[in-house]
C-alpha cells in the first residue's frame, strides 16, 4: 500500500475506540473505517494492528486455471444480476474500488477517496498511469461517465440505480445536475443532495464494472476495450468461457505488483446441479469451485480438496410477493396472512434440512448481527397454531399457496422444509420447481419463491436494494413509505451506533408486516485443489481472479 | 428399387414438414411468445410492450406466413414498429435493411439465430451433433458386436443353460433404464465408495479429448440398456433360422456345428436385428438425453433440452429437423437394407 | 430407542448359513460355466437291456449342487421373511420389520398363487402361466408392488410414517435409525433411513407404487384402446384409411419422446389447453371401442342390446366426463358433485397415452392384416356378419397373444418413461414420491449417502424386471398352444 491519507475521518477515530473496546468486530471496523477513506493499512494502524501480509511472494507466475462455473450470457455490466457474469468481464472490465473478506474497501482504478464528516462529499482520486487497452488513458471523465451512467435509470434492469439512488434526480431519472463533477483529470467530486454512507461500499459491487466511451453491450466480446489484465478468448454461452492475458498490455497492477499470475483462465459450466461438479473435481476437469454448498462440503473435502470458508451475510429469502395476483386477488397483499406464513416456520428447521446447519439462524430482518448496526429485535414467535389461526382469520385457509424454486441443492431444499412446515400448520401448499435457465426470467413475479442473495458489507444496503417501494428487485412487492423515510435517514447517519435506533425501527416493520422468510444466514465455501494460492471464498462473490495463483 | 427409394423420400419430406409445422405451431403459441419476449426484452414487460415487442419482430404475423418465411418460400418480413425503427428478418446484425436478401430460410441454408445462445442456430446444431456423432459411434461400436455375440450363443443352443442365464442377462439390461444403470454405475466406479474408482464420472473433458477413463461409462450406460432388446431380437431370429430346414439338412449331411452357425446360419439371422438395430437409432436419442445430462456431455441431447426449455424458437426447429432426418433417415435404410440382405423380398 | 441393524438377532443364526450357502453357489455356479464349456455334451447311452443311460459326468455334478445350493439358499432367504413374523418388535432387524410391514401384501400373495396354481388348467393362458417359472417369478414380482399399491392407496397400510412430513434431526440417516420421541408414525424407526429433506424412505418408496401401479396400466390400457379402434379397420380395410392413419402414426413415432414432452409438458402449454383437448380426444376411445363391441355383438336382439349399452355407456360416459373435467382448464363444465376426480397428473398421462399409442397401432395394424386372410374370417363374412363384429370378435381374440405379451411389456415401458418425466422434473411436483423424481433427488448426494437414490431405483427395476420376464413367460406359453 503506497498511498497514505493524511487526514483520517474524524468517524473513524471514534470506531477506532469502539474496536479496541471491543465494542466492534475488526471486520465491521475495516468496512466501516475504509469506506470512510482510511486506508486498510492506516486502518489496521488506528486499533494497533499490522495489515496482513501480501501473499504474492509464494505466487508463480504463469499456468492455467479451470475453475467450475456457471457461465452466462453477457450484458451491460450495470444489468449484470448474477456475478457470474462479474467473473468473465472482469478479466477486462474493472472496478473502482474492491470488497475484501476483512471487510476493508481497497483502492483499484482510483487510488484514493475522502468522505466529508456528515458523507455528503465524496472525493474520488483516480489512479495515476492506468490505461484503457486500446492506448488512450484513463481519466476523471470515464469516472464521471460511468458513475452518471449507473445513476440513468431509465435504463431497464439497471440495479445499481438502486445502490446510487441518492444522486438520482426523480423527475428525470438521471443524475442531478451538477453532482458529479470532474475537477481535474484525476479527480471526480460527488455533491450528494442528501448524506449517504454506502457508496463506495455500492462502487465495490459486481455490476459496478467500468467501461469504456464507446462501450456497446451487444458486442462485448467482439471489441473488449477496458483496463484489465486479460482479454476474452471465448464464450459459449453454458459451455465454457477462456480469459487469457493480455500479452503486451501494461496493466496498471503490474507496477503495483497486484498479480495477475495466471496466464488463462477457463471458466467451465457444469450446470446446476452440484453432484456434477463434484464429478468433475474427482476427475480433475477442474482446480476450483465457483462455490461449494451445503452437504457437498464433506464431499468434497473427502476427495482431498482444501477448504475456504467465510461466515457471511449471504442468505435466502422465501417471500410473498405482496402485489403479484392469483386468481384475480392478491393473496399475499393481507399482512395477517404474510405473518401467519412467516409463524408458521421454524428458521432453525430451515437452517438444519436446508443448508446441513452449515450457518446462523436470522430473524426473517434480512439485516443481522454482521452487519455494523444490526439491532437486537425479535422476530415474530414460532407458532404454528396461532399461524392457522390468523391466516383462517383472514380467509385464507383454502387458499392453496404455490411456493416457487429454483431447481438446485440448497435453494430447493430450504424451499421444499418451509413447504413441509407450512402444511404442518395446516397450510394448504403446492411445490413447483423450475429449472435454473428459466428460474429467473420471472424472478420477481413469482406469487411467492425464494431467492439467494448475497452478502453486503452495509445494513442499509439490503434493504434499499430490496425493499424500498419500486426498487427494480423488490421482489416482495414491498411498498411502505415509512420504512422509506426511516431507511433515507438510515442512510444519512455514518455513526453505527446512532444510526442502530433507527435500524431498529426498520427491523421492526420488516418482522411486523411479514416481509419475508429470512431464515438463515450462510457460511460460505469453496475448494480448490491443493497448490494453488490466493482462491478465498470471497464473502460477497466478487470476482478477485488477479489474485489467484499456483504455489511457487 | 430407386421407385421405391423415391417413393420413401417423398414421404420423407412430407413427414418433415408435417412434424417441424407442429413444433413451429407450439413454439409459437401465444403464451409462449409471451414467455419468449420477457426473457429477451425484459421481465417487468406491461402487455402493451409484449404486443408491440413480438409485432416489430415479426412474430405476430400469421402462423403459414411465418412458417414460410422460416422456410424460405415466402420472403422475409420487413417491419416498420411501433418504435419507427425498421427491423428485417434477413437482416444481418449490423447490416443496413436495404441490404438484406428478401428470402431467408432454410432453403437458403439459415437456420436463424439462437435467442439462449447468442449464435447461428446452423453453427450450434453441427457442433454439438458432431459430439453426440462422437458418443453414438462408440455406443454402436460396444453394443452392436456385444448384442449380436449374445444374441447368436444364445440362440444356437435353444433351451440351454447358456441360452438361459444369457436370455436373463439381456431382460435384466432392457429393465434397466440409463437414469438408474448410470446413477449405479457413478457411484460405484466413479467414486472412493467401493474402492474402485477406475473411470470418471463426467464426460465434460471427453468433448475435446475422449479417452477410455471418461467415455467409458456414457458409452457403456447407453449401450446396455439398448444391448439387451437387439440380443433377444438376435437371439429369436437365430433360434428361428437354426430350427429350419436347410439347416437340418446341413447337419444330416455331418458338416461340424462351428460350420453351420458361422456358414449357414449366420447371415440368414441377422437380417431381423439390421433392422431393429436401424430403428435403435431414434430410440437411443432418449437415452442420449439422459446420458448428456447425468455425465455433462454437451452435446446435441443437451442442446435440446435448453431449447426447449427457454423455448429458443429456432433452435429448436433446427434440433427437431435434424432428429426428425435421423430418424427417417435410419427407417430408408432399414427398409432398403432389408430388401438387400434377404434374397425372399423383391421389390417391383 | 435403538437403531435397528439388518438383520436383528436373527442374523446371528442365518447370515453365517447364509454366507456360505451364497459362497459354495457362486463357486457352483462358476464351476459350471466353466465345464460348461469344456465337457463334452451330455450323451445318452442306450443299454443292452433297452434302457438309456445318461452319463452325468463332472458337468452332471455341478449342475445338481447348483440346484441343491439354490434351494438351500432360497430357505435361508425366506426364513428371514417368515421367521420375524413371530418374533416381537425391533429383534428382528430392519428386513425383519419391513417383512412385518409387507405381512398383507405376503398374505394376498400366497392366497393368489394357491388358488391359481389350484386351478390352472382352468384359467387359460392365465393358468398356463404357472407352468413357466421365469413366468411365475415375473407375475410375483408385479404382484408383490400391485398388493403394495392396493394395500398403501385403499387402506394406508404399509408406509410406517407420512410420506411428506419431515422430521427434524433425521436428514440422510442411515437405515435403521430411531425417530424422536413423539413423532407421529406407526413404528419409532425410519426402516430404510432418512431422505435428504428427513422424509421417511420406506414410506415414500411404497407410496411411490401406488403413484407408478395407478398411471402405468391405466395409461397402457387407454393406449390400447386407442391403438385397438384404429389398428383393427386400418388392418382391415386397407386403402386410403391405412395409408392416412398409418402415416400420422408414422409422425408421432419419428418425434423424439423427450423433446414431444418438452414440448408437451410446460406451463404455457397447460395454459392454452391443448393437453385438455387431448384428454378430450385420447379419452373417448373407450367409449368408443365398448360401444362398438357390444352393438356389433348384440345389434340382433335390440332390447337386450340397450339393456347392457345404455349402463354401460353412461357409466364409462360419466367417468370420461370426470376425468377430461379439470378445474381450472378449458374444460371446465361440470358441477363440483358430478365431477368424481381431479388428476393433477392429467398432462402427463396424456401424454404417456399419446407417445404410446401409435406403436399398439402398427402391431394391431400388422396383426389384422395376416390374420384376416384365415379361414375363420371367411367363414363369418359368408355368415353375413358385420365388418366390426368380424374385427372385434373374430380378429381381436385371435390376436390376443401377441397383445398380451405387448401389454406387459408396455407398462414396464410406461414406467420407464414415468421415471424418465420425474428424472427430468417434467409435469410432477417436485415432492411427488414417485420412484423417478425420488432418483433424481437421491443422486444428486450419491457420493455420500446411497440410501436415498437405491431402494427406489430396486423398486423401479424390480417391477420392471417382473414385467419383462412375466412378457417373457407369457410369450413363451402362449406360443406351445
Amino acid at each position: 500500500m503506497t498511498h497514505i491519507t493524511t487526514k483520517i475521518h474524524p468517524y473513524a477515530k471514534v470506531y477506532a475506540e469502539d474496536a479496541k473496546a471491543g465494542k466492534l468486530d475488526r471486520r465491521e471496523f475495516l468496512a466501516r473505517t475504509t469506506a470512510l477513506g482510511v486506508t486498510a493499512t492506516a486502518a489496521y494502524g488506528l486499533i494497533g494492528a499490522a495489515a496482513p501480509a501480501h501473499a504474492a511472494g509464494h505466487a508463480q507466475q504463469g499456468g492455467t486455471i479451470r475453475m467450475q462455473m456457471e457461465v452466462r450470457a453477457l450484458k451491460d455490466p450495470r444489468t449484470y444480476d448474477w456475478t457470474q457474469i462479474a467473473f468473465f468481464s472482469h478479466g477486462w472490465l474493472e472496478y473502482l474500488v474492491e470488497y475484501n473478506n476483512d471487510g476493508s474497501f481497497a483502492p483499484m482504478l482510483l487510488s484514493s477517496w475522502e468522505v466529508n464528516d456528515d458523507a455528503t462529499v465524496y472525493t474520488l482520486n483516480v489512479r495515476p498511469g492506468v490505461k484503457w487497452n486500446d492506448g488512450s488513458d484513463f481519466t476523471a471523465a470515464d469516472v464521471a461517465r460511468n458513475i452518471e451512467g449507473w445513476c440513468d435509470k431509465n435504463v431497464e434492469g439497471n440495479s445499481m440505480a438502486g445502490r446510487f439512488a441518492v444522486l438520482i434526480d426523480e423527475a428525470t431519472g438521471t443524475a442531478v445536475d451538477g453532482s458529479v463533477e470532474v475537477v481535474d483529470d484525476l479527480t471526480v467530486r460527488l455533491n450528494l443532495p442528501a448524506s449517504d454512507i454506502t457508496l463506495i461500499a455500492g462502487m465495490a459491487d459486481y455490476p459496478a464494472a467500468i467501461v469504456p466511451a464507446d462501450f456497446d453491450p451487444e458486442n462485448m466480446t467482439g471489441n473488449p476495450v477496458g483496463t484489465g489484465p486479460y482479454l476474452p478468448e471465448t464464450l459459449e454461452v453454458g459451455v465454457k468461457a477462456v480469459l487469457v492475458r493480455n500479452e503486451g498490455f501494461e496493466w496498471w497492477g503490474y507496477a503495483e505488483n497486484r498479480g495477475a499470475f495466471l496466464d488463462r483462465i477457463e471458466y467451465i459450466d457444469y450446470g446446476t446441479d452440484p453432484s456434477a461438479w463434484v464429478a468433475a473435481a474427482a476427475a480433475d476437469e477442474v482446480d476450483m469451485f465457483y462455490e461449494t454448498v451445503g452437504d457437498f462440503v464433506d464431499v468434497v473435502e473427502g476427495i482431498g480438496w482444501e477448504r475456504s470458508e467465510v461466515a457471511s451475510a449471504a442468505t435466502i429469502v422465501i417471500r410473498p410477493n405482496q402485489l403479484a395476483e392469483v386468481d384475480g386477488t392478491q393473496p399475499y397483499a393481507d399482512k395477517r396472512v404474510r405473518q401467519a406464513i412467516a409463524m408458521a416456520v421454524d428458521n432453525a428447521v430451515c437452517l438444519e434440512l436446508g443448508y446441513a446447519n452449515r450457518g446462523v439462524v436470522a430473524r426473517n430482518q434480512h439485516v443481522g448481527p454482521m452487519h455494523p448496526a444490526w439491532a437486537d429485535v425479535p422476530g415474530l414467535p414460532f407458532d404454528p397454531e396461532g399461524a392457522l389461526a390468523l391466516l383462517t382469520e383472514a380467509g385464507m385457509a383454502d387458499f392453496e399457496m404455490e411456493i416457487t424454486s429454483i431447481d438446485d441443492d440448497w435453494r430447493k431444499n430450504t424451499t421444499d422444509a418451509v413447504a413441509a412446515q407450512l402444511r404442518d400448520a395446516g397450510f394448504n401448499i403446492k411445490r413447483t420447481i423450475i429449472p435454473g435457465s428459466t428460474f429467473w426470467n420471472d424472478w420477481t413475479k413469482y406469487p411467492f419463491s425464494s431467492t439467494n442473495w448475497n452478502h453486503r458489507p452495509i445494513d442499509t444496503q439490503i434493504l434499499g436494494l430490496a425493499y424500498r417501494s419500486g426498487e427494480a428487485w423488490n421482489e416482495a412487492g414491498f411498498a411502505n413509505a415509512e420504512f422509506d423515510t426511516l431507511l433515507a435517514e438510515a442512510n444519512s447517519l455514518a455513526d453505527a451506533g446512532e444510526r442502530r435506533e433507527v435500524m431498529a425501527k426498520l427491523q421492526g416493520i420488516m418482522t411486523d408486516e411479514g416481509v419475508t422468510i429470512q431464515p438463515y444466514w450462510r457460511t460460505v465455501y469453496r475448494h480448490a485443489k491443493p497448490g494453488i494460492v490466493g482462491w478465498d471464498m470471497h464473502i460477497a462473490y466478487l470476482p478477485q481472479m488477479y489474485k489467484v495463483a499456483f504455489a511457487a | 428399387m430407386g421407385l421405391f427409394i423415391l417413393r420413401r423420400l417423398g414421404v420423407m419430406l412430407l413427414t418433415a414438414l408435417c412434424l417441424t409445422f407442429i413444433v413451429f405451431w407450439l413454439t409459437n403459441l401465444a403464451p409462449n411468445l409471451e414467455k419468449l419476449a420477457k426473457t429477451q426484452g425484459n421481465a417487468r414487460m406491461s402487455d402493451e410492450a409484449v404486443v408491440s415487442w413480438l409485432e416489430n419482430r415479426g412474430y405476430s404475423q400469421a402462423l403459414p406466413v411465418k412458417y414460410g418465411q422460416w422456410l424460405g418460400v415466402l420472403p422475409g418480413y420487413v417491419i416498420e414498429g411501433a418504435d419507427g425503427e425498421v427491423r428485417a428478418r434477413c437482416q444481418l446484425p449490423g447490416e443496413p435493411v436495404e441490404d438484406a436478401s428478401t428470402f431467408c430460410g432454410i432453403l437458403q441454408g439459415d437456420w436463424g439465430y439462437s435467442t439462449v445462445f447468442k449464435d447461428e442456430v446452423g453453427s450450434i446444431v453441427a457442433t454439438r451433433l458432431g459430439l453426440t456423432g462422437k458418443l453414438m459411434l462408440c455406443v454402436m461400436l460396444v453394443m452392436v458386436p456385444g448384442a449380436l455375440i449374445i444374441g447368436v450363443l444364445a440362440g444356437m443352443r435353444e433351451g440351454s443353460r447358456t441360452d438361459r442365464s444369457l436370455s436373463t442377462v439381456s431382460i435384466v439390461s432392457t429393465a434397466t433404464p440409463e437414469y438408474v444403470s448410470g446413477v449405479v454405475f457413478i457411484s460405484v466406479f466413479a467414486t472412493a465408495t467401493f474402492g474402485m474408482q477406475w473411470f470418471k464420472g463426467t464426460a465434460t473433458s471427453a468433448m475435446d479429448d475422449a479417452t477410455f477413463e471418461n467415455f467409458f461409462l456414457p458409452v457403456i450406460t447407453i449401450a446396455l440398456y439398448g444391448m439387451g432388446y437387439i440380443a433377444r431380437m438376435t437371439r429369436a431370429s437365430m433360434t428361428e433360422v437354426m430350427t429350419a430346414q436347410y439347416i437340418r439338412t446341413a447337419r444330416l449331411k455331418g458338416v461340424s456345428f462351428p460350420k453351420i452357425v458361422l456358414r449357414h446360419a449366420l447371415r440368414n439371422a441377422l437380417i431381423a436385428p439390421f433392422t431393429v438395430i436401424m430403428l435403435q437409432f431414434p430410440w437411443l436419442l432418449n437415452g442420449v438425453v439422459i446420458v448428456e445430462t447425468l455425465f455433462n456431455y454437451k452435446g446435441f441431447g443437451w442442446v435440446l433440452v435448453q431449447a426447449a426449455g427457454n423455448n429458443d424458437i429456432e433452435l429448436l426447429l433446427g434440433v427437431s429437423i435434424v432428429s426428425v432426418f435421423v430418424v427417417l433417415i435410419t427407417q430408408l435404410i432399414s427398409d432398403i437394407g432389408y430388401v438387400f440382405l434377404n434374397p425372399r423380398i423383391r421389390i417391383s | 430407542m435403538e437403531a435397528l441393524t439388518w438383520t436383528g438377532s436373527l442374523g446371528g443364526y442365518l447370515n453365517p448359513i447364509f454366507m456360505i450357502l451364497v459362497g459354495l453357489l457362486i463357486i457352483a455356479l462358476v464351476a459350471q460355466m466353466v465345464l460348461g464349456f469344456f465337457a463334452p455334451p451330455q450323451t445318452l447311452q442306450a443299454n443292452p437291456d433297452g434302457t438309456i443311460a445318461a452319463t452325468a459326468g463332472p458337468l452332471g455334478l455341478a449342475e445338481t449342487g447348483v440346484k441343491w445350493l439354490f434351494l438351500a439358499t432360497l430357505t435361508v432367504v425366506v426364513a428371514y421373511i417368515i421367521v420375524p413374523l413371530v418374533m416381537p418388535y425391533g429383534s428382528a432387524g430392519i428386513i425383519g420389520e419391513m417383512s412385518k410391514r409387507f405381512l398383507p401384501v405376503w398374505v394376498a400373495l400366497i392366497a393368489l398363487f394357491a388358488v391359481s396354481i389350484y386351478y390352472k388348467r382352468k384359467l387359460g393362458l392365465y393358468g398356463k402361466l404357472f407352468d413357466s417359472t421365469i413366468g411365475m417369478i415375473g407375475f410375483a414380482l408385479v404382484m408383490f408392488w400391485v398388493f403394495t399399491a392396493l394395500f398403501v392407496g385403499v387402506f394406508d397400510w404399509i408406509g410406517t410414517h407420512d410420506y411428506l412430513s419431515q422430521v427434524s434431526g433425521l436428514k440422510n440417516k442411515v437405515p435403521g435409525v430411531p425417530v424422536p420421541e413423539g413423532t407421529e408414525g406407526a413404528i419409532p424407526h425410519y426402516l430404510l433411513g432418512g431422505d435428504n429433506l428427513a422424509r421417511d424412505i420406506f414410506s415414500r418408496v411404497v407410496t411411490g407404487s401406488v403413484f407408478v401401479i395407478a398411471i402405468a396400466p391405466l395409461a397402457t390400457i387407454f393406449a390400447f384402446m386407442v391403438g385397438i379402434t384404429l389398428g383393427l379397420p386400418a388392418g382391415f380395410y386397407g386403402g386410403k384409411l391405412d395409408t392416412f392413419l398409418s402415416f400420422v402414426a408414422n409422425l408421432i413415432l419419428a418425434f423424439p419422446v423427450i423433446l414431444l414432452f418438452y414440448l408437451l409438458v410446460t406451463p404455457e402449454i397447460v395454459q392454452t389447453g391443448i393437453p385438455s383437448y387431448m384428454a378430450a380426444f385420447l379419452f373417448v376411445f373407450p367409449l368408443i371401442f365398448f360401444g362398438v363391441l357390444l352393438n356389433s355383438r348384440y345389434y340382433t336382439q335390440p332390447a337386450k342390446r340397450n339393456a347392457i349399452l345404455i349402463p354401460v355407456l353412461g357409466i364409462l360416459g360419466w367417468l370420461y366426463l370426470s376425468i377430461i373435467n379439470q378445474k381450472g382448464t378449458v374444460i371446465d363444465f361440470l358441477p363440483a358433485w358430478m365431477d368424481l376426480f381431479d388428476i393433477s397428473i392429467l398432462v402427463v398421462f396424456v401424454s404417456v397415452v399419446f407417445v404410446n399409442a401409435p406403436t399398439v397401432f402398427r402391431i394391431v395394424r400388422g396383426l389384422t392384416l395376416d390374420l384376416r386372410t384365415r379361414d375363420y374370417v371367411a367363414a363369418a363374412q359368408t355368415r353375413g356378419e358385420g365388418a366390426w363384429y368380424i374385427m372385434l370378435w373374430e380378429i381381436l381374440p385371435n390376436a390376443r397373444g401377441p397383445l398380451i405379451v405387448d401389454f406387459c411389456l408396455r407398462i414396464g415401458y410406461t414406467t420407464i418413461l414415468l421415471g424418465t418425466l420425474g428424472f427430468f422434473g417434467l409435469g410432477l411436483s417436485s415432492e411427488s414420491p414417485d420412484w423417478g423424481s425420488t432418483i433424481n433427488e437421491g443422486r444428486k448426494l450419491l457420493l455420500i449417502y446411497a440410501h436415498p437414490a437405491l431402494p427406489p431405483a430396486v423398486a423401479l427395476l424390480s417391477l420392471v424386471l417382473g414385467l419383462n420376464l412375466l412378457a417373457d413367460g407369457l410369450r413363451e406359453e402362449s406360443l406351445k398352444d
